[in-house]
């Protein structure tokens, strides 16, 4: 597949989004998920020769855009800048973000209360729409990991999701 | 509980829409894509540098003078040697001849004096 600037940059648009928002939803923090989204776009431009179609093009920015986001949550965790217990706890919302956000946001926030591969299996699976067959093949993941992963973290969103509510309705 | 799941999950697809890029996010990623170099002069279309042509025929001529200089050189002293040998040879065909002739006269001389000797008894 090869492109001119003005089509690659057709690419782009098309595709910021899915690959914002990935990052951005494994990440918790926009400037750090825009950095991140930004080198997936620059190495699609340099491995684009190697891609035949832009559906693989597609399937490519999904995969790479969930490995790099969790890979920069791991060096931020490996410096210490993500507390440890933040998706490992229970119920582990930050309490100045609990109180300000929109109940819309929430689910982005619950998200990020689980353990990384968990949130990108997630996000293939009700952002991009992907069949856990899929999810098992972008992410070089045996399915029965997929649909365990899909499991536990649907309950556990969902559990969290309640005493949200309750909180919430509670005032 | 089924209808339960599947309204959360619905709900979670809802919620878990692609957000929109922060605006400008394109300009940002084209600023730092890397721009293409012009095309380099390439020979024939084959998409090696001329310099790199040029380079290659250098070393295959070199080669090609190089190996034939050689093959003089290998030539002429094969004549050399040659001469060297036919000169040997001349040298000594001449050498035998004069030994032959040597050994003739000294025969003919031989047998000279022989007859004489011969006659000298028979007289007697």
């Amino acid at each position: 597949m090869d492109a001119s600037p003005q089509e690659f940059r057709a690419l782009v648009e098309r595709h910021q989004g899915r690959v914002f928002s990935i990052a951005y939803r494994i990440l918790g923090e926009s400037g750090v998920a825009e950095e991140v989204a930004q080198d997936v776009f620059l190495e699609l431009h340099r491995n684009l020769p190697r891609l035949a179609s832009e559906e693989h093009a597609t399937a490519w920015l999904r995969r790479v855009a969930c490995h790099r986001a969790t890979d920069a949550l791991r060096r931020r965790a490996a410096r210490g800048d993500v507390a440890a217990e933040e998706y490992q706890d229970g119920m582990a919302l930050r309490p100045v973000v609990r109180d300000f956000m929109p109940l819309m946001n929430r689910v982005e926030q619950l998200l990020l209360t689980l353990p990384p591969p968990q949130r990108a299996v997630m996000l293939l699976r009700y952002q991009e729409d992907l069949e856990p067959e899929d999810i098992a093949l972008e992410l070089k993941m045996p399915l029965a990991t997929v649909r365990s992963y899909l499991q536990r973290a649907v309950k556990t969103l969902r559990a969290k999701a309640d005493r949200t509510l309750k909180e919430y309705s509670r005032g | 509980m089924v209808e339960k799941m599947d309204e959360f999950e619905r709900e979670l697809r809802e919620q878990l829409q692609a957000r929109s890029a922060p605006g400008g996010f394109a300009d940002r990623v084209m600023a730092r894509v890397p721009q293409r170099r012009a095309p380099r002069e390439t020979f024939l279309g084959f998409g090696v540098p001329v310099w790199r042509w040029a380079v290659a025929a250098v070393l295959v001529a070199g080669m090609v003078v190089g190996g034939l200089e050689h093959d003089r050189q290998q030539r002429m002293a094969g004549e050399r040697a040659r001469e060297q040998v036919l000169l040997a040879l001349r040298i000594t065909g001449s050498t035998l001849r004069d030994v032959q002739q040597k050994v003739s006269a000294r025969d003919e001389r031989e047998s000279f004096s022989q007859k004489g000797t011969v006659r000298e008894h028979n007289d007697e």
